[in-house]
């Protein structure tokens, strides 16, 4: 299939799944980010769950290949605490201020604007951050499993072991 | 957690979309990412006004200024969104979020600035911890 139809295709569907849960919503990112309404961790914990299971499944069957970005420390830690602090201001990620607008809820623009203006201005800096943030700690294209040199499958238990717990938390706790 | 009328499960709407992403990965080897596309139209736009310059800056090299699969996925996310709203009657148009509204006012300028300069802080810290 032609690769531009199949993203169209694979976004629609992606898309439309975010607004029938509601969690492309200011609300309920800020939400979660407060500490009150666990909804759109729910959703990424079960669609993690799902695709860790299913992508392991295809590269045991030889039928599709893993795409791991590097891990560097840096950029890893420094950009995340960025983005947290961002992500906090505008209450959309990336994905998700697509999906805002698409419902209607157009303060998205501003956001998305923003985006627009902090990609070109990262493409700006990127030589600086290139010598300096994102050399250190650079682990390479590093994975859980091959850190503890055991197979996936033990690893991928655990994680579900331990995302089940978390979410029966949630539950009780009516977030 | 309030659950809104005709909102789906999250866990449900969550584990369907994980099917997405897997039979993405199987049929096109393409996993869903969103914040290098933003890189992209950036570099489409500025593209506009300086080409020579682009073509010579390090990032736009190496994520192209170009339509390609996740730029498409996007584009996507709100034509499905969009269609998920109108068919179920919660197509809104609201320029000022409740939960921000009830915290900090109905300015629609007030909100917009601060979801600009979240949006830029936001994705600096994407790009720079590259996802």
């Amino acid at each position: 299939m032609n690769q531009l139809l199949a993203g169209l295709i694979t976004g629609v569907l992606f898309g439309f799944l975010l607004q029938k849960s509601r969690v492309i919503r200011y609300d309920k990112q800020l939400g979660a980010l407060r500490l009150q309404d666990m909804t759109i961790v729910k959703f990424m914990v079960a669609s993690v769950l799902v695709g860790m299971i299913g992508v392991y499944l295809l590269q045991d069957l030889g039928l599709a290949k893993l795409s791991i970005k590097s891990t560097i420390l840096g950029g890893n830690i420094i950009g995340g605490l960025i983005f947290g602090l961002g992500w906090g201001l505008i209450g959309y990620c990336p994905g998700t201020s697509m999906g805002a607008l698409g419902e209607g809820r157009w303060d998205a623009i501003w956001g998305i604007t923003g985006m627009l203006a902090g990609a070109a201005l990262y493409a700006e800096t990127y030589p600086l951050m290139k010598n300096t943030v994102l050399t250190w700690g650079d682990l390479g294209k590093i994975t859980i499993p091959q850190l503890l040199g055991i197979n996936h499958w033990p690893v991928i238990i655990v994680f579900i072991a331990v995302a089940i717990l978390l979410l029966r938390w949630f539950e009780k706790k009516g977030l | 957690m309030k659950m809104e009328q005709g909102q789906w499960n999250p866990y449900v709407a969550g584990a369907l979309s994980g099917l997405v992403i897997v039979g993405s990965v199987w049929l096109t080897g393409k996993f869903a990412g969103a914040s290098t596309s933003f890189v992209r139209s950036a570099g489409m736009i500025e593209q506009f006004f300086s080409p020579e310059r682009v073509s010579q800056m390090e990032y736009f090299l190496k994520e192209k200024p170009i339509v390609e699969w996740q730029w498409m996925f996007v584009l996507g996310i709100m034509i499905g969104s969009l269609v998920a709203a109108l068919t179920s009657g919660s197509f809104k148009s609201q320029a000022v979020p409740d939960m921000w509204q009830a915290k900090f006012g109905p300015s629609v300028s007030k909100r917009g600035l601060v979801a600009f300069g979240g949006g830029l802080i936001a994705m600096y810290g994407a790009r720079l911890a590259d996802g």
